[in-house]
């Protein structure tokens, strides 16, 4: 394990120099908020800001992706023939990841790489990314981490944790890919025994400063169908318009919709992140929809998030506490709300 | 001729009303009248029909022109169809400008099904104007980019 | 605007008490800065929940599509004429409806408040004409008037123009403001800048489609977007996909409009969303000396024509 720490801008000077090599994926604000993208010549990495308005799943699982490709040419001898679409899976690299997104792959995880089915753009996306976090000083009014399991300075999903302690980061790798990095970027000082204090001083105020949270207990023990059926669903949450940003900035999120796109005689078959929010999301072939009304999307997206995915895989709610369904909703449907009706509830 | 066929040519999507415009086309034709064969025509039942998509339609398509044309307000087959139109052509063209897209790839006429010498006339100053504005940049859907 | 919230709740508790409608719409405060609740209350102890204030920006006209019941429904001046669009466009009955005007003076921009402040806002509080937002170690008031939503601050119709009651006398209107000066600034743009500002403003557009599920005229059963035969537009974030989407999305608001802002205040990554609609709002005034939804006998825009329309495009 190798724990060292480095001044502010040796640290961004390494990153650069990582940049110019390999993919570089960081925190860059456009004026009014940041979002995750790949550095370019010029590009500041912005780790001051809390969290970045959409979460760094998309480094994972890009919103719009190409899976195959084939042709509709009846001259070509590749006529029809679906193929996988090339992809560049060389090692690339994601800094300022704070630990509740770097969580979310881990819960998301569960779902694309399973014992009988494979995803394989998801599971080599994943694999081919070494996560540099960065630990939370400051928790938002909206994040509530420490109420789903993760923790402002957790490490679980990180290859490297970065703590900012003011004029310079303690770096510490967590698994054998962060410890490669460490030694491929060499330079830093060697923590010592004061860093390690204060970085622990950090920690405890960063869980301190965590001010909002939920309750989960009772969810297990309830029963789903008496969930599903509970009154607060039908007019609790009308002021929801089924826009979707929640589903779309949310790292936990997974839902895709594959569709064919053809261009003269060229096909794609591209997946694009689906929400189930929309009133297409269940619409059947012939017509129906079992979930055509408004309270019912919500309701599953909630049964979802914090019943049927624990009950099922047990590794907790379906949630980091990242909070930003919560900032990004224009109606105010607020999760930490739900999830009390729901704990709370009794039939 | 050879000349011509090695030169750029533009790739013009025509919606013309069945009732007038297409038949000026036909009448063009019958009197043998010269115009570019830079056209694919589309024939709709009243330019009341053109909505915005179609027209988007035949530039994502990689239209580098695109020519709409009915009948003459007042004459519509179906009494009203055009006038509505009219208002509709006017702001879609607007708009259509106010996002930098050069106003020379879109025209509209009013040719009846007698005028087929103002048909052959409008076609070849279509082509012309659309030579000069250069092929299609914008709009254009080709493969996704997507990841 | 804070002292409205007394007189909504009395008129919410009387008009679900005398039995005068089955439903209210109105907001709830919300659980951050900002942002509130529409809330849609069926009997008057829940009315005790309503408030209002300059962050009420979610257009309440979208929660009545289609409604059978009887509604009493607040509107500023601009979802008032989202009411009239509704009613000319039969999407409700007159007869429904008991509309409760809210003199309006604008709702704030909370993106350029943000913007103006060094560390995130914990709450917000509005008193007369200032609005305060507090964080952990900072206070700031401003003029409320100085921190209005872009639309706002050009608003032609703050008082309802179609209502059964007020809540408030009526705020004076504004005077002197030019309402496309932005849109004019870029019709002196040349082709290839007007490009550019359209590709970068939808650049960081997610499809997510809030401005539409936002926007109380956008209520066709089956949005364009989703239509598949034929498909018009691709769903995955190519930017000519996404940039036919708003084009298509901005012209189906032809004539429809009021600049209500509410597509503006839902986008999740703060797009200027008015950039299309503005131009088309200027060309209805310009061309057809029409606003639309300023009452509701006047046919829609598109909806009519006159002999004498511009024509002189058309050879």
């Amino acid at each position: 394990m190798i724990e060292k720490s480095y001044k502010k801008d040796e640290w961004q000077g390494a990153l650069a120099k990582l940049a110019k090599e390999s993919r570089v994926i960081a925190p860059v604000n456009g004026g009014t908020h940041s979002v995750f993208k790949t550095l370019e010549e010029g590009d500041v990495p912005d780790f001051k800001s809390s969290k970045t308005r959409l979460s760094p799943k998309s480094v994972v699982f890009p919103q719009s992706e190409r899976m195959f490709e084939y042709s509709l040419d009846e001259e070509s001898e590749e006529n029809g023939i679906l193929k996988e679409a090339k992809k560049d899976y060389a090692e690339k690299f994601v800094a300022g990841i704070r630990p509740c997104d770097a969580r979310s792959f881990k819960l998301v995880q569960v779902n694309f790489d399973t014992p009988t089915y494979k995803d394989p753009w998801w599971i080599n996306n994943y694999e081919s990314t070494t996560f540099i976090g960065q630990a939370c000083n400051k928790a938002c009014s909206t994040c509530f981490c420490t109420s789903t399991g993760g923790s402002p300075f957790g490490e679980e999903g990180l290859d490297v944790v970065t703590v900012d302690m003011g004029d310079s980061f303690l770096v510490k790798s967590v698994t054998d890919k962060g410890e490669k990095l460490l030694n491929t970027i060499g330079g830093g000082a060697d923590a010592t025994d004061d860093m390690k204090t204060k970085v622990a001083e950090l920690e405890k105020a960063a869980v301190a400063s965590v001010k909002s949270e939920i309750k989960t207990d009772n969810l297990k023990e309830l029963k789903e169908t008496d969930l599903f059926e509970a009154d607060f669903w039908k007019d609790t949450f009308d002021g929801c318009i089924n826009c979707g940003g929640c589903t779309f900035s949310c790292p936990t999120c997974w839902c895709f919709d594959i569709q064919d796109e053809v261009q003269k005689k060229e096909g794609d078959r591209i997946r694009n992140w689906d929400s189930c929010m929309f009133p297409l999301f269940t619409k059947h072939g012939m017509g129906h929809n079992p979930r055509d009304q408004k309270f019912q999307r919500i309701r599953q997206r909630f049964m979802h998030k914090l019943k049927y995915y624990p009950d099922k895989y047990d590794k907790g709610i379906m949630c980091v506490g990242c909070g930003r369904c919560v900032e990004v909703c224009p109606a105010n449907i607020d999760i930490r709300r739900v999830a009390e009706l729901m704990n709370n509830y009794s039939k | 001729m050879e000349k011509e066929m090695q030169e750029w040519q533009p790739k013009i999507v025509a919606f013309l009303c069945n009732w007038c415009t297409y038949g000026a086309a036909d009448l063009a034709g019958v009197n043998r009248l010269q115009y570019p064969p830079n056209f694919k025509v589309i024939r709709v039942p009243c330019s009341g029909r053109i909505s915005p998509k179609l027209i988007l339609a035949a530039f994502r398509n990689g239209a580098d022109g695109v020519w709409i044309s009915g009948c003459h307000p007042g004459d519509c087959h179906y009494i009203e169809g055009n006038m509505y139109a009219r208002r509709r052509f006017t702001l879609f063209r607007s708009l259509f400008k106010h996002i930098g897209i050069d106003e020379r790839r879109l025209h509209f006429s009013w040719i009846s099904a007698a005028e087929g010498i103002k048909f052959a006339e409008v076609a070849n100053d279509i082509v012309k104007t659309v030579k000069e504005v250069g092929p299609a940049k914008q709009l254009i859907k080709e493969k996704a980019q997507v990841a | 605007m804070v002292n409205y919230t007394d007189k909504i709740r009395e008129t919410a508790k009387r008009l679900l008490n005398d039995g005068t409608v089955d439903t209210f719409i109105g907001y709830r405060k919300g659980s951050l800065p900002f942002v509130n609740n529409p809330a849609i209350i069926h009997n008057a102890e829940e009315a005790d929940e309503l408030v209002w204030d300059s962050n009420c920006a979610l257009n309440l006209c979208n929660y009545l599509t289609n409604r059978t019941d009887k509604i009493g429904v607040l509107a500023t001046g601009c979802n008032s004429r989202n009411i009239a669009m509704h009613l000319k466009e039969n999407k409700i009955k007159r007869e429904q409806l008991v509309i409760v005007g809210v003199p309006c003076t604008g709702m704030v921009d909370h993106r350029a408040v943000k913007g103006m402040v060094d560390g995130e806002i914990l709450e917000v509080t509005e008193a007369g004409e200032e609005i305060t937002v507090k964080g952990d170690d900072f206070e700031k008031t401003f003029k409320t008037a100085d921190v209005l939503q872009t639309n706002c601050q050009t608003c032609a119709h703050r008082n309802p123009v179609i209502f059964d009651e007020l809540v408030a006398d009526e705020v004076p209107e504004l005077d002197g403001v030019n309402q496309y000066a932005d849109v004019e600034a870029v019709e002196a743009q040349s082709d290839e800048e007007k490009w550019q500002n359209f590709e970068n403003i939808f650049e960081s557009c997610i499809r997510c489609y809030a401005c539409r599920n936002a926007c109380p005229l956008c209520y066709c059963p089956t949005c364009f977007v989703d239509e598949s035969k034929p498909q018009w537009v691709g769903k995955s974030t190519d930017p000519t996909d996404t940039m036919t989407f708003h084009f298509l999305r901005a012209f189906h608001m032809a004539g429809r409009c009021t600049d209500c802002g509410a597509c503006e205040r839902a986008c999740p990554v703060d797009i200027p969303l008015r950039y299309l609609t503005k131009k088309l709002n200027k060309d209805a005034k310009d061309i057809y000396d029409y606003e639309s939804g300023t009452n509701v006998e006047d046919k829609a825009l598109l909806d009519t024509y006159k002999p004498t329309d511009l024509n002189d495009f058309i050879r």
